[in-house]
């Protein structure tokens, strides 16, 4: 894995957050975490999800761009 | 807030009595049909949210659904669909199978208030949800058998824990104490984020500890007594407590205990997420699929950092499918949406007769009401917008006469197709609307619409020369029905 299948965010961003084991202990899947975007998904994942070429395009971040802030902050001051 | 109270009936208080927690619900309900086990081998992704659609098609019946055999997750438990369906709830209040919604509704009526509440603490070394204490090295990826909701949310979300939060102003208050669901995403094992609004309770407990500078300390109830979901889940007053209602509707006692935090919680749930408000900070959100049945998009919103974990032995984490309706999510708060409006509009109208808003969350009502003179529907209908809930949610409002059951849709159609003139509609511009609803002018804006489907009445001189043909209605035609439907299932009647 990568680039996040999301934002296309580097592997320096890609946090490996947890490892699935079976019963055997054998690994059965991954999670990964971008702390670009904030996206989170497990390598066991269908390719819709986790395949920025076949995810639908509607559903791209990009990080650059203004996003709503739900309760700024800023508000308060 | 209360209504006429009625004596529960032998069966409910039974069932009041023995359903303390999740784990007894669930057993009842498989006793009774009610609940199944997934035993194969499945993924998380898709096969829960599949497995999970399936089961919920049939709003009357759908059973809930226990997983424990999820790949990657050995030994861990999870279910879904515990609200999933009417029987499920008619069940919880001591009814049969077969209980129809209208009846369902007009027993959460008679049992609605916080006038009695029946609430006992509990020390919390008695507690069975402090059974396990983690205070270090957080990892809600091993604690829980997480999973996507649905294809293209943001991450992984935990839909139906009971968040409690106090008020940073006034935090010795109990009722003011709020107990809301609230959608979090969990973003790394050790925090997660939480979407509430301005407009809900716990939005204006998050806006006072950023304003003051304070704290904000959380407990997330995760698997709970089946009517504190219910509540947590219902519009009621700032100073009103969900814990006093859901003891209420069940008529027997609800057990608390003080989290590590000093939050009141359940003190048989499954498991206590206990945390503390990040001041200031917000990370990207979503997207969720939401109960309108689309996709809530990217946010940057508050984000919460764990403090301590309390569990049962072998907890069960409790989920919910929600998205394009009918879910879970319809059956959980429909009726518990309804009530309050009802309970609000009969104080200045007693004419009005039911409250159908069980359509996300109220985004179509139907109100069955006695018109006390011509117009008097439209009247009503005014007074229904500006209650609480009607503020935000109630977009498209139909008023039907006495004699339609607004919860069977056929006879609804009848009173539009035969009662409805086109100058009886009424669109309100420009009004405020729940910020995810697709079809708001803008979000957070839009119109609203209110049908007149209720008969003309003098000096209106419409409709003078019908005449309405009365076919046999009442108890002993519900009875008839009932008793075919049981010879047609091969029961004896």
């Amino acid at each position: 894995m990568s680039l996040c299948p999301r934002c296309q965010a580097a592997k320096e961003k890609i946090r490996t957050e947890h490892k699935g084991l079976n019963a055997q202990g054998e690994l059965v899947w991954t999670i990964f975490h971008c702390v670009a975007c904030e996206f989170t998904w497990r390598d066991s994942e269908p390719a819709t999800t986790i395949d920025y070429d076949k995810r639908e395009a509607f559903f791209r971040v990009d990080t650059e761009k203004p996003y709503p802030v739900i309760m700024p902050p800023a508000q308060y001051k | 807030m209360s209504t006429v109270k009625k004596p529960l009936s032998d069966t409910a208080k039974a069932v009041g009595e023995r359903i303390g927690c999740l784990r007894d619900f669930l057993e009842f309900l498989e006793e009774n049909g009610q609940c199944i086990t997934w035993t194969d081998e499945i993924l998380p992704e898709p096969d829960v949210r599949n497995i999970a659609v399936a089961a919920g098609r049939d709003s009357m019946n759908g059973p809930a659904v226990i997983f424990n055999n999820i790949s990657g997750y050995p030994g861990k438990k999870l279910v879904l669909g515990v609200h999933g369906s009417f029987t499920n709830l008619a069940l919880l209040l001591g009814h049969p199978k077969g209980t129809t919604i209208k009846e369902l509704f007009y027993d959460i009526i008679s049992r609605w208030g916080d006038d009695a509440p029946l609430l006992t603490f509990i020390e919390p070394e008695d507690a069975p949800v402090n059974e396990n204490r983690i205070t270090e090295n957080f990892n809600l990826y091993d604690l829980l058998p997480l999973y996507r909701i649905n294809e293209y949310d943001g991450g992984f979300y935990i839909g139906k824990a009971n968040v409690v939060s106090r008020d940073p102003r006034d935090p010795d208050n109990f009722g003011k104490q709020n107990v809301g669901i609230y959608r979090i995403q969990v973003q790394s094992p050790g925090e997660f984020t939480l979407l509430s609004v301005p407009a809900h309770d716990m939005g204006r407990h998050i806006m006072a500890a950023e304003e003051e500078q304070v704290p904000l300390k959380i407990s997330v109830m995760l698997g709970n007594h089946p009517a504190m979901c219910m509540f947590a889940a219902t519009p009621i007053g700032y100073d009103e407590s969900e814990f006093a209602y859901a003891s209420q509707m069940m008529g027997s006692p609800l057990r608390l205990t003080k989290s590590g935090n000093g939050m009141d919680i359940l003190a048989d749930s499954e498991m206590v997420i206990e945390a503390e408000l990040m001041n200031g900070v917000r990370s990207f959100e979503g997207p969720f699929g939401e109960f309108p049945g689309s996709y809530s998009g990217v946010r940057k919103i508050p984000r919460f950092k764990i403090t301590a974990i309390s569990h049962r032995n072998d907890p069960i984490f409790e989920n919910i499918y929600i998205g394009r309706g009918w879910t879970e999510h319809d059956t959980l708060i429909g009726l518990n949406t309804s009530a309050p409006i009802y309970a609000q509009l009969t104080k200045d109208f007693p004419e009005v007769v039911a409250v159908n808003a069980l359509y996300q969350h109220g985004l179509t009502g139907i109100i069955s009401v006695k018109n006390r003179f011509a117009g008097f529907a439209k009247s009503v209908a005014m007074r229904a917008l500006g209650t609480p809930h009607g503020t935000m949610y109630l977009k498209n409002l139909i008023m039907v006469d006495d004699d339609v059951d607004p919860f069977d849709l056929n006879e609804v159609m009848w009173a539009l197709s035969t009662r409805t003139r086109a100058e009886d509609t009424i669109v309100i511009p420009n009004m405020p609307m729940i910020p995810i609803d697709p079809a708001a002018e803008v979000a957070g804006k839009g119109h609203r619409l209110i049908i007149d489907a209720t008969s003309f009445m003098p000096p209106d001189k419409l409709g003078s020369d019908s005449k309405i043909v009365t076919p046999p209605a009442g108890p002993e035609i519900d009875a008839l029905a009932k008793m075919i439907q049981a010879l047609q299932n091969g029961e004896k009647p």
